[in-house]
């Protein structure tokens, strides 16, 4: 068990990280570079940076707008998020595993504090998971695997928090230690792939959004072009009657697709 | 603001429910068009509609990067929370979920993850899933035309995700394969191709009639001459409103003429091209963008130096944020409204109102187009505060105001009032019954007929009325000098007519 153990602390870890970092990093700038696209595209180059900065902030430091809807919902949330990012960052046995391996460590948390947000994110993770499942708007647009991501989050500080605090056997160290880690690398893989990369582009929205609401010149008349109703635009008398508007227009030559 | 919206609340009764969406279309044209939705549709070609809209969907996002865009961000970062629920009038109505802000965006966004990302390609080869059906086209029409666009729910979305900009997509997807409300295309249409280029189809000879009739009204009730100058070449100013107005709205547009005259700023209204509605906003692009080139041609003709937009809503909204869009970026001719120029002439001291006049209590609504955006939300407050001696704000107001319940031009089509009353106006007539106000200001031409037939169907006692409805009344004009009763006079108590041989 403990060469297993090894492996997910060791080279797991490193290949997990590394593809979060790496995956993070190309969808945030897969991002940017549409942003960019959609900012050129169009020739008004007005967009209200002040709004977008101030949505933004706003929601990056949510706690004076959380209470408006949904309080306690809102609430749980905002704690869960806090104590997730918080607590492996600053928990000093991850940083004692930093120091080892590649020399580099910053300050830690007090125990006692680390203890204490990892039993708040294990109680808002499943207030988390039960907000969804008994709150009916968010139960009916929910898909499946929404409730698997509070469980699969707090996983590791439940077992996190077992091995660290409560008496157990060696043996039963270990296994908490092996879910522990594995689960921990595994969220690390998912989060670029997932909705859990909302950590990184979520602060992005509100500049999508503002650049998204500028419609290119001229888009609308190729898009009709395009389909070949360049000469019958929506307005026009009875607008979509052609079967196959495309292959039509393309037999006409009049088409490039 | 939670507790607000809560308190409003009470169920639907089946009844209201079963009248809410009852409608008068016949179950046969229904049927023949595949498509249960309780808004009349011109005929279309109902074969093959996933196909079809899929080739419009790809074709849209090969010409629109911004809607990529959005799409790609919006599908990664969603996280089905649920918050956009509380913000919305139309769920907190029915408590339908299908009427979840979220929901909606996902019915198009599932359809975009699908068929155009890889990882839903794969996903779909793997479950043998067949793609897009036409029960999904079908509830997609009903939905999006459920919404009224006003976007209150982007700022609930902690993901900053706009549903609005999804609705929009969404309709403009749909109208491309014909699926759009006749009263939008029907109007479009006279705008863009008919006779009088304008959507509610008022020849220009009928306008004259009308703006001359307004002019005799003001001298009669007034005792001053205050002209609706036509085609005055060089003018400061170009007045489009939504052109409805000039049929329904004659105490607004007094109450406009009044300030203009009082300011004695120079205005005209162009005799080929006066309608500020823009319903491209609410299904199409390309529409919206025709729309605008028709203004700018009027305002190049006439070689004025600003556009004037009069109380509406959209028409000020895309005038605003879309002209510079299509007509030049930056270098295009400023866009004003008519709320902002009153409030700037009011604190420059160059109209004076009576504070005697109105002692009625007075509310104002905040018209989603522009009070979202935060452009134009304590203007209108000033000018109502400075002369009405009873103002009382509803709440919640400002940019977080509710609906109307007739956004996204849903007004226009008669035949969902029962909806646009008993379900996406609920709130709203609630939260003005509760101001127990005698008058409500809703400087927009849309919230106006929307808010009246909710009060009526609603049972509630209050006047809708413009902002400049209430300034006429209010407002002191100076004595007409010599030079100008003999103008006047000249002009035989009328309009200034266009010159000879404008177009008719
Ligand atoms: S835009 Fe308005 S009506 Fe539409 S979903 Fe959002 S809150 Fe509801």
């Amino acid at each position: 068990m403990t060469a297993w153990i090894d492996f997910a602390r060791g080279p797991l870890f490193r290949l997990s990280l590394a593809l979060m970092v790496l995956g993070l990093l190309r969808i945030f700038i897969i991002t940017l570079l549409e942003v960019r696209d959609g900012y050129r595209a169009n020739s008004d180059k007005i967009v209200s940076w002040k709004e977008i900065r101030r949505q933004t902030l706003g929601w990056l430091f949510p706690m004076f707008r959380l209470w408006r809807q949904r309080p306690i919902y809102s609430t749980v949330s905002f704690l869960f998020h806090i104590g997730l990012i918080v607590t492996p960052i600053f928990l000093a046995s991850h940083i004692l595993l930093w120091r080892q391996s590649v020399g580099i460590s910053w300050a830690a948390l007090p125990q006692v504090a680390a203890n204490w947000l990892a039993l708040l994110v294990i109680f808002t993770g499943a207030g988390l998971f039960l907000g969804r499942a008994l709150y009916s708007p968010a139960r009916k647009i929910s898909h499946r695997q929404d409730y698997f991501w509070p469980l699969l989050l707090i996983t590791p500080f439940v077992t996190g928090y077992i091995a660290s605090n409560a008496v157990i056997s060696p043996r039963t160290y270990q296994e908490m230690m092996l879910v522990h880690i594995y689960s921990g690398d595994l969220i690390l893989l998912l989060i670029p792939f997932t909705k859990l990369a909302h950590c990184v582009l979520a602060p992005l929205s509100q500049l999508v959004t503002g650049v998204a609401w500028k419609f290119p010149p001229g888009a609308g008349d190729r898009v009709a072009e395009t389909l070949g109703f360049a000469d019958r635009p929506t307005w026009v008398l009875n607008p979509r009657l052609t079967t196959a508007p495309v292959e039509e227009a393309i037999r006409k030559g009049g088409v490039a697709k | 603001m939670a507790s607000v919206m809560k308190s409003l609340t009470r169920p639907m009764t089946a009844e209201e429910r079963e009248k809410a969406y009852s409608t008068p279309k016949k179950p046969d044209v229904m049927e023949r068009q595949r498509l249960p939705v309780r808004y009349h549709v011109e005929d279309f070609n109902v074969e093959d509609r996933p196909r079809r809209f899929l080739e419009v969907f790809a074709s849209v996002l090969q010409h629109h990067p911004n809607y990529r865009l959005a799409l790609d961000h919006y599908m990664r970062v969603t996280t089905r929370c649920a918050r956009c629920a509380v913000a919305c009038p139309i769920y907190d109505a029915t408590h339908d979920p299908h009427d979840i802000p979220c929901y909606r965006s996902e019915l198009l966004l599932s359809i975009y993850r699908r068929h155009f990302t890889v990882s839903g390609a794969l996903r779909a080869r793997l479950l043998g899933d067949p793609g897009l059906a036409d029960e999904k086209l079908q509830e997609m029409a009903d939905s999006y035309y459920n919404c009224t666009a006003c976007r209150r729910c982007h700022f609930e979305c902690p993901m900053g995700i706009d549903h609005a900009l999804v609705t929009h997509l969404g309709r403009y997807l749909l109208s491309e394969i014909g699926i759009v409300p006749r009263a939008l295309v029907v109007s479009t249409r006279e705008q863009l191709i008919g006779k009088t280029a304008n959507t509610s189809a008022i020849p220009l000879p009928a306008l004259i009639d009308t703006l001359e009739f307004l002019t005799e009204d003001i001298q009669d009730e007034k005792g001053v001459h205050v002209p609706f100058p036509i085609d005055q070449e060089g003018a400061e100013y170009i007045f489009f409103t939504s052109v409805s107005d000039f049929m329904m709205e004659a105490e607004t547009l007094k109450g406009i003429a009044a300030v203009m005259k009082a300011t004695g700023d120079s205005w005209t209204i162009g005799s080929k091209y006066y309608d500020g509605i823009n319903y491209g906003l609410f299904y199409s692009d390309q529409v919206m963008e025709h729309v605008l080139h028709m203004m700018r041609a009027e305002a190049e003709r006439l070689k004025v130096k600003k556009i004037l937009i009069g109380e509406c809503g959209h028409s000020a909204r895309t005038a605003k944020f879309f002209y510079p869009t299509y007509c030049g970026g930056k270098n295009a001719l400023p866009v004003i409204s008519i709320l902002e120029y009153t409030q700037r002439a009011l604190k420059e001291g160059r109209i004076k109102l009576d504070p005697k006049v109105v002692t009625e209590a007075v509310t104002y609504h905040d018209p989603c187009n522009i009070a979202r955006p935060g452009w134009i939300v304590n203007q209108p407050r000033e000018v109502l505060k400075a002369f009405c001696s009873q103002y009382v704000e509803m709440a919640p107001n400002g940019r977080m105001n509710l609906c109307c319940g007739g956004g996204g031009g849903t007004v226009s089509i008669d035949e969902i009032r029962p909806f646009r009353t008993a379900v996406s106006g609920r709130l709203k007539a609630e939260q003005i019954r509760r101001t127990g106000a005698t008058y409500c200001v809703a400087p927009c031409a849309n919230c106006k007929k929307q808010l009246r037939e909710l009060m009526e169907d609603q049972g509630v006692e209050c006047e809708i009325l413009g902002l400049h409805d209430l300034i006429y009344k209010a407002i002191l004009l100076p004595p007409d000098s010599a030079e100008e009763t003999a103008a006047a006079e000249a002009a035989d108590g009328s309009t200034a007519s266009p010159a000879e041989g404008s177009p008719s």
